[in-house]
């Protein structure tokens, strides 16, 4: 058997390995009675509607001609990631002047294209204007600066 | 009669419409849209997502006037990128670079953008017109809809959705499915037992709307848009020449015109819309001309017929979200999302208790159109200017918006987080060539139709046979049936690759 996609080979096993998932953390939700369908009845339902599909997909994958996995971009997925974590994790506890640098640093080293002297310029007028559109325009409670240093 | 109440309605509608906030509301949608359709990269759907917990602050009907006038503003603006640029601000431009941007390296671009301008104004005007003579009847007949009525509705709705997606039949099929599954995520309200929470209280209430939109369409784009390395050839800043000769407007009558039938229709379908509509138009205006060796150097049919098609089908798509309350797609769903914020249950009651919201929205349309065609042609250039920053910059401040946007929703930084996750998974998805839209609706309806699901089957005492018994529900279902059977023929299937492919 030779794989002729590996494109919808691995869509298959996404499907499937949702619809699994599904059925065996749905396995134990109640399935009411037909008058009064239970909890269950949809997520089992469609986990198996997604493991069908993903099994027909993995059969094309088989039989038809179709495009193979593309790498990943890793550098810009990870990047990314990291800046909206960095956001996350920083907003409540250092304020958003923090979690922006953070961010918006890793976001830039997500590309080899930033030029740092332009970044630094770009940065400094994003975080004026974030400080002064969201906290101060739309008066949302986030602090600018860590508690610590904060003078409010 | 019939008329009468016609003009009565529209009439009630501008007076709403008019009103000095909500002409400013409807502008400032016009000019984000234009602007987001400029930039290629930030669709209509994550800007829409992006404003949603800003619109908070309006009331209603200017906060669904401004989402409405970013989804058509985008369709213009993405036209002005798809000829200068050669580089489709939205998806449903992208057939408009083939021709637009030919006429503009023939020095034309000034009649290219004109063209788009014009039948994007006349295929709205039409459509606003279409809106308000369909929505009364549509209503009337939605108020007779049993639960099961609606139950087969929502299957046929998604049907659609799987055989007017773009590639794969299959993967359309397993996005709705995963949409739906996602849509369960949360307590079940009938119940309140828990579904697929991990104990993660974030989750109690459902995955949220706007972060699973902004993560698989927002952040996922940035990433996929990074690594495609950018190149833009940007003809000129300055369109000299903007009035189409009168050859142009000749041979651009019978387009426009085809386009804006084609666009109409197409919209209403589910999962349809603008990018279908502007594809098809283009086929067939391409088959429709004697002399179909020019389409691709610079025809301006080619530039006329998926323009109209594009903005008729991006407003008609408004017809089944607002007399049924069903998303025809993503973009309905964020509009849906708005009216939720304000308390406004969509659906065909709307039309009855918020007559003055209802057709303030469909007047605020026409309103729009006419600021956009006279907003759009004399600032072309600022337009332009704004394509110069590069993506390098704008990818930063499109993630720190949409960062502080799910932030901004309830104060909670774990949103940002499932942004985060969502954005891999979206990047995940695209890498697989799975389109996020069916998944999106898959989610909204899933819920929905589980709801009606189980009103059906109380009414009928546990008889799945009810979805038979009741004629509109069989014949929806026989409808999807049907579809389903079509779409497996070679045939049509050639038919629909074609059509994508152009």
């Amino acid at each position: 058997m030779r794989i002729k996609s590996g494109q919808d080979l691995a869509t298959g096993l996404l499907f499937a390995l949702v619809g699994a998932g599904g059925l065996w953390l749905g396995s134990d939700y109640p399935m009411g009675t037909a008058q009064r369908p239970g909890t269950g009845v949809l997520p089992y339902i469609l986990s198996w509607c997604l493991i069908a599909t993903g099994g027909l997909l993995w059969l094309k994958a088989t039989l038809v001609e179709g495009p193979p996995m593309t790498s990943w971009a890793w550098r810009p997925v990870i990047m990314i990631t990291l800046a909206t974590v960095a956001f996350a994790l920083l907003v409540d506890p250092y304020g958003l002047a923090v979690s922006m640098l953070v961010s918006m640093t890793l976001a830039a080293l997500g590309t080899p294209e930033t030029r740092w002297v332009e970044y630094a310029l770009f940065a400094a007028i994003m975080l004026v204007l974030g400080i002064a559109m969201f906290i101060w325009g739309l008066g949302m409670p986030i602090q600018v600066l860590p508690k610590e240093l904060s003078w409010r | 009669m019939e008329v009468a109440s016609l003009f009565h309605n529209l009439a009630l509608g501008f007076s709403v419409a008019v009103s000095l906030q909500n002409l400013f509301w409807c502008l400032m949608g016009a000019i984000i849209g234009t602007a987001i359709g400029v930039l290629p990269g930030v669709g209509p759907v994550a800007t829409m997502a992006l404003l949603l917990p800003a619109t908070y602050f309006l009331p209603a009907d200017g906060a669904l006037i401004m989402l409405a006038g970013i989804y058509y503003g985008a369709q213009y603006g993405g036209s002005t990128t798809s000829i200068l640029v050669n580089l489709p601000g939205e998806a449903s431009s992208v057939v408009t670079c083939l021709d637009g941007y030919q006429m503009a390296r023939q020095g034309r671009a000034g009649p290219a953008l004109a063209i788009a301008a014009i039948g994007s104004f006349f295929a709205g005007c039409v459509a606003t017109i279409a809106i308000a003579v369909a929505a009364p009847p549509l209503t009337k007949l939605a108020q007779q809809f049993a639960p099961a009525d609606y139950f087969s509705l929502m299957v046929l709705g998604l049907v659609f959705a799987v055989v007017l997606a773009r590639g794969s039949i299959l993967k359309a099929l397993g996005m709705i499915f995963l949409g739906m599954l996602l849509g369960l995520v949360g307590t079940d309200v009938n119940t309140g037992n828990t579904r697929f929470t991990f104990g993660i209280g974030d989750l109690f209430d459902g995955i949220g709307f706007v972060p699973l939109v902004m993560g698989v369409f927002g952040i996922a784009e940035i990433m996929s848009n990074l690594t495609n390395a950018e190149r833009r050839d940007l003809l000129s800043s300055k369109v000299s020449g903007l009035m189409p000769t009168k050859e142009d407007l000749k041979r651009s009558i019978a387009p426009v015109l085809r386009g804006t039938l084609l666009g109409g229709l197409l919209g209403v379908l589910p999962g349809g819309g603008a990018v279908l509509a502007s594809f098809s138009a283009y086929t067939v205006e391409k088959r429709l001309s004697r002399t179909p060796e020019i389409f691709g150097t610079g025809a301006i049919e080619g530039v006329a017929a998926p323009e109209s098609a594009n903005n008729a089908a991006a407003q008609t798509s408004f017809i089944p979200m607002l007399t049924l309350g069903i998303p025809s797609n993503a973009v309905m769903a964020m509009m849906i999302g708005g009216m939720m914020i304000h308390g406004i249950i969509p659906g065909p009651q709307v039309m009855e208790q918020k007559p003055g919201l209802f057709w303030g929205m469909i007047a605020s349309m026409w309103i729009g159109n006419l600021m956009l065609i006279v907003l759009n042609l004399p600032l072309i250039g600022i337009w332009v200017r704004m394509l110069l920053v590069p993506y390098r910059l704008l990818s930063i401040a499109i993630l720190f918006f949409c960062c502080i946007g799910v932030y901004s929703l309830n104060n909670s930084a774990n949103e940002v987080l499932f942004i985060a996750f969502f954005g891999v998974i979206g990047y995940l998805l695209m890498k697989l060539d799975c389109e996020p839209a069916p998944l999106l609706m898959g989610f909204l309806l899933g819920p929905m139709m589980e709801v009606y699901m189980r009103r059906a089957m109380l009414l009928s005492r546990g008889d799945p046979l009810v979805f038979l018994q009741r004629p509109l529900s069989l014949a929806f279902l026989l409808t999807a049936a049907l579809l389903l059977l079509f779409i497996v023929l070679p045939n049509v299937r050639k038919v629909r690759e074609v059509a994508f492919s152009e």
